[in-house]
């Protein structure tokens, strides 16, 4: 991987609203910090979008494309829930692995502002089973919240310690500009303001969920030699991937055969993120990765809730059941940690444009192994000295589809 | 645009009526076929269900209008224009090899199913077997006793543009009857702090008249003899922030 770029995330009129525009600004960025790279080197593009809903447009890709001039360059796009941009990136990674492709760009977006709150929920809610969850009344924080309830209560964890975390994270948002809660509420969060704010779905409240968003972001994947030549001081190395499955309807996965056979019975319930566990171990076996809590340096991962980033610590083995709530209380994954998580602002922070949020976090992860948080951040901050192995996590539905990165500096 | 959806003028539901649709003589073949078609291709080798049985339950001002631009906005400064985007669609979910599950519920049962093989029984149900063993065997159909227990559950205090007036509803994943898997259905019958893990639930089925063949025909409630166990303080906390979301819906408007 040799650059990433975001748009700024927001909701609302900004004024750069088209995704031909979005686009444009992410690979003007690119460009800046990569001037040896050329959109003519290009031989394919990955497309990471969810959900036509939102722009009411079959194919929306096919208008970035064409904008950028790229005819006659093969592209697809990926659509995988919450998973697209970790999916896309999986694609280009296996595209390049191949040998058949060599510069791969990635661009992602989501434009959930051109519909109400609500009825932009129950968009991101028809990635449901609408047979049986939707038709009851169900959307995502509500799933969330019953799986993270029952979850807490076995973990010991409490609803302080999930409110650390979406302090936290909303907290290193303010430390860059382009994140939606710098652009929007725009202040710091104390444990006391996620108690207060209100009930979404018990035990999740309002500064525990976050935020829909409309924003772009562009990551360029290509082959070792080219990395070497474009961008040979500044290139971070995909050392490990995974991505696994898990039921859609989480109320499936309590007793599923494939699960047991993997793991036991009475694994993953309704409350663990098998998927992710999953996952995982397939990036860390890639990328000979034994004690993921010492071995990775900084982490951005899917905290869609505050209360799944605490679930996703427990699936990625940075913490077990008997030390997951002091991992959180001893500040670990806070940036001067030992493992700091999200010092990008997380989804929490960032902001979740479905399709631009994987591809994000990857950014953010890159910028850090790169050391260019100063230059892209508004403070060194966020920086994590040192840091030289990342991981990214993207993760869907009800932890239906989720993918797992080891990022390395080489 | 279907007739149903020009009367509906006023605010409220309407009842939910069978309305007999008067079955139709097969569509002429003739006049559609090439003149060069045999008499016996034009015969329907394949015979397609018909549905006679329609019920239309569409609430007031729910009407299909396709695509629609219905205006734009500009910015103060002239520099921006945003466009408006109507779409509503109709569409048909068809069920196929589920619907005696969903034709269950129109008279009041639930059905999960079976595998012979393996003895794993689902609710929802699935018309082959997850266990890769069992190689896709074929489940059998099984009626449930509407009875089972709470695996987890939250109450909502938001949820999506439909269910906005429903809240605040406790959202329970139910396992019915012993079955493999759970299922998320509202719980009623008891104030949402009370509800519990583990506590007994039982299947309640709307009246007859009212039933859509779909989810919403039933909810749980708690089990027969079930009583709320003694206030404590995360109940407290529940309760606190459960009040404030029925004051809020008064204020919705329609
Ligand atoms: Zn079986």
């Amino acid at each position: 991987m040799i650059a990433g770029a975001t748009t700024p995330f927001d909701y609302g009129p900004t004024g750069f609203e088209s995704i031909e525009e979005q686009a444009v600004m992410c690979l003007k960025e690119i460009q800046q910090d990569v001037p040896d790279f050329s959109l003519r080197d290009v031989d394919l593009m990955v497309y990471s979008h969810f959900s036509v809903h939102f722009g009411h447009q079959l194919c929306p890709e096919w208008i970035v494309h064409d904008h950028l001039g790229l005819v006659g360059v093969p592209q697809f796009r990926v659509e995988n829930g919450g998973n697209t941009g970790g999916s896309a990136l999986y694609a280009a990674w296996l595209a390049v692995k191949s040998g058949h492709h060599h510069i791969v760009p990635i661009m992602g977006w989501e434009t959930m502002d051109s519909v109400s709150q609500s009825q932009g929920s129950e968009f991101i809610a028809l990635a449901s089973d609408i047979r049986y969850e939707l038709m009851v009344g169900g959307i995502y924080p509500i799933f969330y919240a019953a799986l993270a309830l029952k979850w807490m209560k076995e973990n010991n964890v409490t609803e302080e310690d999930c409110a650390r975390i979406a302090v936290k994270n909303r907290n290193n948002a303010m430390e860059n500009a382009k994140t939606q809660w710098y652009r929007n509420e725009h202040k710091y969060l104390t444990i006391d303001d996620v108690m207060n704010s209100r009930m979404i779905a018990y035990p999740i409240k309002k500064y525990d969920c976050c935020l829909m968003t409309r924003g772009m972001a562009a990551v360029i994947i290509c082959d070792e030699e080219h990395a070497k030549n474009i961008a040979p001081d500044n290139y971070v190395v995909i050392d490990g991937i995974g991505l696994s499955s898990c039921t859609i309807r989480a109320g499936d996965r309590i007793n599923i055969p494939g699960w047991t056979e993997r793991y036991g019975e009475g694994y993953p319930d309704i409350t663990e993120f098998a998927a992710c566990r999953n996952a995982a171990e397939y990036a860390y076996k890639h990328a000979h990765i034994d004690n993921p809590r010492k071995q990775i340096h900084v982490a951005e991962i899917h905290d869609a809730f505050s209360t799944s980033e605490a679930q996703i610590y427990k699936a990625l083995g940075f913490a077990t059941r008997d030390n997951v709530a002091q991992f959180i209380r001893d500040g670990c994954a806070e940036i001067g940690g030992e493992l700091p998580v999200n010092p990008g602002g997380g989804l929490l922070g960032y902001g979740h444009p479905v399709g631009a949020t994987g591809l994000m976090s990857l950014t953010e992860c890159f910028y850090q192994l790169t050391g260019m948080i100063g230059k892209k951040h508004l403070s060194k901050r966020g920086q994590i000295p040192n840091a030289e192995v990342g991981l990214i996590n993207s993760h869907a539905g009800t932890g239906t589809s989720i993918s797992n990165f080891i990022l390395r500096r080489p | 645009m279907p007739a149903a959806a020009k009367k509906v003028k006023s605010g409220s539901v309407k009842k939910t009526k069978v309305v007999p649709v008067k079955k139709t003589k097969a569509v002429p073949q003739k006049k559609t076929q090439p003149a060069s078609t045999t008499k016996a291709e034009a015969k329907m080798p394949i015979k397609k269900p018909n549905f006679s049985k329609v019920v239309d339950c569409r609430p007031a001002g729910v009407a299909e209008t396709g695509l629609v631009f219905t205006g734009y906005e500009v910015s103060d400064d002239g520099i921006l224009i945003n466009h408006k985007l109507h779409y509503d669609q109709l569409y048909t979910l068809r069920n196929g090899s589920n619907s005696k599950h969903f034709l269950g519920f129109l008279d009041g049962k639930i059905f999960g199913t079976r595998c012979p093989k393996c003895g794993d029984k689902f609710f929802p149900p699935r018309i082959t077997c997850w266990d890769l063993t069992c190689k896709m065997e074929q489940t059998e159909w099984v009626e449930l006793k509407p009875v089972g227990y709470v695996h987890t559950f939250t109450i909502a205090g938001w949820s999506g543009r439909s269910s906005l007036k429903r809240l605040p509803f406790v959202l329970a994943y139910g396992i019915i009857d012993g079955c493999k898997t759970a299922v998320a259905n509202f719980l009623l019958g008891l104030d949402p702090w009370d509800a519990e893990f583990g506590m007994p639930i039982k299947v309640v089925f709307k009246p007859k008249a009212e039933r859509l063949g779909a989810m919403v025909d039933w909810h749980f409630e708690p089990g027969d003899g079930w009583t709320p166990g003694p206030m404590t303080p995360e109940k407290e906390r529940m309760k606190k922030m459960t009040l404030p979301v029925y004051e809020w819906v008064k204020t919705m408007k329609e």
